[in-house]
């Protein structure tokens, strides 16, 4: 969660990571995810805040989250 | 008049850059210091000789190779000629000499800041295992080789691809033992021996220069991660980091070496795994993005030999994401400077009035 914190983020999307120099592009979608990580939210959390900001269901919203986070693993960033 | 009369090598600023059009540009912005740059170059047609608004004066120098008295003496007629009283050597292959006579230099009037032969030693290529324990650091698996048969069994034992590695400069990968030896041939033929082989490692190269006072302690340091890199190897744009392994790793080795003048440790970092690539005894080519970023070594290097304080606008830390980007540029000149250099080895009126200059980037004469 360090990572995530460190990661410099600008509102359109942009993700820079401090520490490794790598930068990332994030859709609507994704910058909603990030951000609500970064502020401690729970994944259940995440994905009834994507319920309410996008026109998903709370399976899909939940299966995004759980997507994203696989991403997040992969680039080590959690 | 400008109090400080400096020598730098390294003015080759072309697609394999030497570290010296950097450094030299880093004293100019030091304001505190009132220097006057001396170019030392090897070809008439080192870009360096002709970017008066960085270079004030060049001269021509012999090759290292041709021998110690003949370059001393080469290098004392310079000082003669311009009152030149430090010199940041750049490049590898100087480092032996100005190490050897460095206190003889010191007594005939021309400074330096450079490590001991036996520092020198420490960080070789032959001696990275010991250098990676001692920096906590991982190291790619690695033989040193001095000769076609060791090159082929060290093949072997690794596996290929491998990275073939020159004495001082250059690395090909080969992905045959054929290719590595034709590389290691002409490695030897270039830069003689010995030669590394080593086990190609993925990830991101991620780089510090630094400062080391020579007492353990560092002037400064900056990391940056190369984002994009010539078909050289060189880099041509990069963002600056702050990875703490990598800058912890710095102050060890400063620590523990207690290294004087200037380093750049370079690293492959795959995650948590941070191999060490090698450490040069130099200036890098891309130093001038921490002169950017607030941390201007040069300047820093010359104060502390000088023994002159650093002014209170010096930055003490850097900003992470800051970009570094060269670019390619075009200068029109007359033949004479370029006669002047071939028949003399000298251009002695490189230096002008006001440094704006017609050829300068963003210069308003």
């Amino acid at each position: 969660m360090h990572r995530l914190r460190s990661l410099a983020l600008n509102p359109d999307g942009f993700a820079f990571d401090p520490t490794t120099g790598e930068s990332y592009t994030l859709n609507a979608t994704g910058l909603v995810v990030l951000e609500s990580l970064r502020e401690g939210l729970a994944p259940d959390e995440v994905a009834a805040r994507l319920v309410e900001e996008f026109e998903v269901t709370a399976e899909e919203a939940s299966r995004d989250v759980d997507d994203f986070q696989d991403h997040l693993r992969t680039f080590r960033l959690i | 008049m400008p109090s400080l009369v400096v020598g730098v090598s390294g003015i080759n600023a072309v697609d394999n850059p030497g570290p010296g059009i950097g450094v030299a540009r880093s004293l100019r912005e030091a304001k505190d210091l009132d220097v006057r740059i001396i170019g030392l170059a090897y070809d008439a047609m080192e870009p360096g000789i002709y970017m008066d608004w960085v270079v004030d004066d060049a001269f021509l120098l012999p090759y290292p190779s041709s021998g110690h008295d003949t370059f001393r003496e080469r290098l004392l007629q310079v000082q003669q000629r311009t009152g030149m009283s430090f010199v940041i050597p750049t490049l590898d292959t100087e480092m032996p000499f100005y190490m050897k006579y460095r206190q003889e230099l010191s007594g005939l009037g021309l400074r330096t800041f450079v490590p001991t032969p036996e520092q020198y030693r420490l960080r070789g290529k032959d001696r990275l295992g010991e250098l990676a324990r001692a920096l906590d650091l991982e190291l790619p698996r690695t033989e040193v080789v001095s000769s076609a048969d060791d090159l082929e069994r060290a093949v072997d034992r690794i596996g290929t691809p491998v990275m073939v590695k020159g004495a001082f400069y250059k690395a090909y990968e080969a992905h045959t033992t054929k290719e590595a030896l034709s590389h290691y041939h002409k490695l030897v033929a270039e830069w003689g021996y010995p030669i590394l082989v080593q086990e190609v490692v993925e990830g991101d190269e991620l780089n510090v220069v630094a400062v080391g006072d020579g007492e353990g302690g560092v002037l400064g340091r900056v990391a940056v991660k190369k984002m994009w890199i010539t078909e050289l190897g060189k880099i041509w744009t990069g963002v600056t980091i702050r990875h703490p392994a990598m800058l912890e790793a710095t102050d060890r080795f400063m620590a523990e070496y207690r290294w004087r003048g200037p380093m750049e440790l370079e690293c492959i970092v795959d995650g948590d795994t941070v191999y060490l690539v090698e450490i040069n005894p130099r200036f890098p080519a891309w130093s001038y993005l921490a002169t950017g970023v607030g941390v201007n070594l040069p300047a820093r290097m010359v104060r502390r030999a000088l023994g002159l304080p650093d002014p209170a606008s010096e930055a003490r830390d850097y900003p992470a994401g800051k970009l570094f980007v060269r670019y390619t540029y075009e200068m029109v000149k007359d033949m004479d400077r370029f006669q002047s250099m071939v028949t003399t080895g000298e251009c002695g009126d490189c230096a002008r009035e006001g440094r704006a200059s017609a050829d300068e980037p963003g210069g308003t004469a």
